[in-house]
């Protein structure tokens, strides 16, 4: 019976059972946190660990996943195909198709390793877990139920503010950077060649052609997307024309 | 004739009150329980935030089959439920909720002996289940019973004698009947025990050490189902009820009140009843249980000197008021 | 002691019937004081003849109860609600409680049986010889009143009480306080016995010990 706090011991006797009825009463008056389920569905986070679904257009059939799986609960099986050569006189090229693409949710523990390992984003995670059964070999999700939980995964949600790009977009950017920056350079290069063709003997415009460019050659120009890469295009936009300038 | 009518009337009048009362009470501990502790309760039975959800357990209770253990003693463990609800019945007839005749079932001279003698009697309905269920849990649950009764009769007994002297005479009504209102600050502390020591001879939470479900399962109904197992449960629920009923009666001034003294008397009392079954529910959601050490020093040290004192507080009072 | 308050009972019930003005047409208190007082008595018989002890227990509850009722025919509300109070709600669960903690089998104990069976028998006969003959030789002539206002009631016993067997009532709570003392003492002796084993550790000591206790008690 000893409180182990000394200033509880100085107050009157019986606060600390008048405390405990308080503590009661209050909560009485509070909302209750029950979760209503089948009335009322559950608000779940995102990136919930409902059901796996299977992007079955982005399998290669690398079978990381169902190496990785630890308790072996998906079944993979496929076969080999060739394929024409795309240019005549080319090499056949040989493709895997998948023929079975199974998880047996009855062994899956839901530690999402295969949707981390699968190189092609060919799995997900889909919040949906009402997919109770009374026979325990209707757990086995076959292919086409797999890519039908597809439809049910959402959108990955927004990144935090400040975040990192993903690199997806970074690389895509860079590769869409690059195409563009290189069209621009053949396009100014040919008009250059026109020009002079043109016009030999007149000097010039100053600057001319680099104000009605995009905020992309410019980078490329410059290189200014390395010292700033969290730079979005609106923001750089501005300093273009003193770039360019200088 | 008319005599045989009456009689009949009040008798069915008091078993309704016997038979719903204490679900009433069942279905408040249900939901303010669950409140207290953020939670919403039975929500489905009868529709309406669970309302019938006692009933549903009636019906359950009564479609499980009856067992009885093999090695037990068959009649007693069979009479024993019995033994322990009929008490509160009995006692719930000589409980007045209105001035007058008409408001109680029984008028008894000695009400207050009455009343504590037969719910006295109630508790030997634990005793045999747990003798005669050849269960070492129900026996210790017994054992329990016993030591939690014989320590907290005194107490009770000693703070309604109080009540007895204030008002000079034993018979519920009559006590009513000479109730003023500063009896409540004058008896406060023979209120205070006699309500916990109520809920000790109830074995209610924080007392229920007899049926401590974590260490001895339910005490001595373990071996109990169905619906001999849901009589012990309406014989705690009705014991609840009575408890409030008469330490409304005695303590509290039964059907005195600001307003309604001309034959909304009972609704005073049902009032006040019904508060204390609230505390009652609100004490069990609150304490952890007691030791059974304890439990006894509680009775020993503190309830019976409190209760002791407050005669003598009444005693003194009685001489120089007279 | 059972047995001789049950026919003590058992007698007082055949008293009355005995005395009653109207026996050939009794009413129905009589009839009914007469059933229960059979009824009592019966309890009684069984509790100190069955081999089963709870049962004998529990049989006792019965006579105590029946006791009761007798109490409540004669008007003697008080003394009836008395009666269950500390009979039948604190004697016999004490009684329970001490069995269970014994080891009390369910169904018969074979050695529910006492030598002293006869013994027992003539010291039980003739106490309740002695108490009918008492009783009757003493009310022989009185007369409980049930219709007029209840003899027994809860302040005609204590006016009585107070007035007229205040010694007696003295007497006795000095007899108890008495007992109270005495098993604190005894009780306080056993626990001091049971803390000090050290000094018991030779059985001469010991014995020699328990000796003197026993000439200081």
């Amino acid at each position: 019976m000893a409180e182990p706090l000394p200033p509880t011991r100085s107050r009157i006797p019986g606060s600390g059972l008048a405390k405990g009825l308080a503590v009661t009463l209050r909560t009485m008056t509070k909302k209750t946190v029950t979760a209503q389920y089948p009335d009322a569905q559950p608000e779940l986070p995102p990136r919930s660990r409902g059901v796996i679904g299977l992007f079955e257009e982005n399998c290669t059939v690398c079978m990381l996943c169902a190496r990785e799986c630890p308790d072996w609960c998906i079944y993979i099986d496929s076969h080999k195909e060739t394929v024409p050569p795309a240019a005549p006189g080319g090499r056949e090229r040989s493709r895997n198709v998948l023929d079975r693409f199974a998880i047996d949710f009855s062994l899956c523990m839901y530690c999402g390793i295969c949707i981390e390992v699968c190189p092609f984003d060919a799995l997900f995670w889909s919040p949906e877990f009402e997919y109770a059964e009374t026979d325990i070999h209707e757990l086995t999700h076959e292919r086409d139920k797999l890519r039908e939980w597809m439809w049910t995964v959402p959108a990955p949600p927004a990144l935090d503010p400040g975040a990192e790009e993903p690199k997806e977009l970074v690389a895509a950017r860079k590769t869409a950077d690059k195409l563009a920056a290189e069209a621009a350079t053949a396009a100014e290069a040919a008009e250059l060649a026109a020009r002079t063709a043109e016009q030999a003997a007149q000097p010039e415009p100053p600057a001319g052609g680099t104000t009605t460019t995009t905020g992309s050659t410019t980078d490329t120009t410059t290189g200014s997307t390395t010292d700033t890469p969290t730079d979005t295009p609106e923001s750089s936009k501005p300093s273009d024309p003193q770039d360019g300038a200088s | 004739m008319n005599d045989a009518l009456d009689v009949a009337l009040r008798l069915l009048v008091v078993f309704v009150v016997f038979l719903t009362f204490p679900l009433i009470v069942g279905q408040t501990e249900h939901k303010v329980m669950a409140h207290m502790q953020g939670r919403l309760g039975p929500m489905y039975a009868g529709g309406f935030h669970g309302w019938a959800q006692l009933v549903a357990d009636g019906v359950k209770f009564a479609q499980k089959e009856d067992i009885v253990p093999a090695g037990a003693d068959r009649r007693i463990f069979q009479l024993a439920p019995a033994v322990a609800l009929l008490p509160y019945l009995l006692v719930l007839l000589a409980i007045p909720i209105g001035p007058g005749e008409g408001a109680v079932g029984q008028v008894v001279d000695a009400g207050i002996f009455f009343v504590l003698a037969v719910m006295g009697v109630g508790v030997l309905g634990s005793l045999m289940a747990g003798w005669a269920s050849a269960n070492k849990f129900s026996l210790l649950g017994g054992l329990r019973t016993a030591a939690q009764l014989l320590a907290y009769e005194l107490p009770m007994l000693l703070t309604a004698a109080s009540v007895a002297m204030a008002a000079g005479t034993v018979s519920l009504p009559g006590i009513v009947a000479a109730f003023e209102w500063w009896w409540v600050p004058w008896q406060l502390v023979g209120a205070v025990v006699f309500f916990v020591a109520g809920l000790a001879e109830l074995q209610r939470p924080p007392f229920d050490m007899p049926v401590a479900d974590s260490e001895i399962i339910f005490g001595a109904y373990t071996e109990y189902t169905g619906l001999r197992f849901a009589l012990f449960l309406l014989a705690e629920y009705a014991g609840i009820v009575v408890l409030c009923g008469l330490t409304t009666v005695l303590f509290l001034g039964g059907w005195h009140g600001p307003w309604g003294a001309d034959g909304l008397g009972w609704v005073w009392t049902l009032l006040k009843a019904a508060l204390l079954a609230f505390v009652v529910i609100w004490l069990r959601v609150t304490y952890p249980r007691l030791r059974e050490d304890q439990l006894q020093k509680l009775s020993w040290t503190l309830l019976i000197p409190l209760s002791l004192a407050q005669i003598a507080l009444t005693g003194i009072v009685k001489v120089v008021i007279s | 002691m059972s047995l001789a308050a049950a026919t003590a009972a058992a007698a007082r019930a055949t008293t009355t019937a005995a005395e009653s003005h109207g026996f050939l047409s009794p009413t129905g208190v009589e009839i009914a004081f007469l059933l229960v007082g059979l009824v009592t008595f019966g309890a009684a018989i069984v509790t100190v003849t069955t081999k089963q002890l709870v049962h004998a227990a529990l049989w006792l509850v019965m006579a105590l109860g029946g006791l009761a009722v007798e109490y409540l025919l004669l008007t003697a509300e008080f003394i009836a609600w008395v009666q269950v109070l500390i009979y039948v709600g604190s004697v016999v669960v004490l009684l329970l409680f001490g069995l269970m903690l014994t080891k009390a089998p369910i169904g018969r104990s074979p050695d529910a049986d006492s030598g002293n069976r006869w013994v027992a028998l003539t010291v039980a006969v003739a106490a309740a010889a002695a108490l009918v003959w008492v009783v009757v030789d003493a009310f022989r002539t009185t007369w409980v009143d049930l219709k007029g206002p209840a003899a027994g009631s809860t302040e005609v016993t204590g006016a009585s009480l107070f007035q007229n067997w205040v010694l007696p009532f003295e007497a006795l709570s000095v007899l108890l306080l008495a007992a109270l003392v005495g098993a604190i003492v005894l009780s306080r002796k056993a626990k001091a016995d049971a803390t000090t084993p050290a000094d018991a550790a030779t059985p001469a000591g010991a014995q020699s010990r328990r000796s003197e206790k026993e000439g200081t008690r």
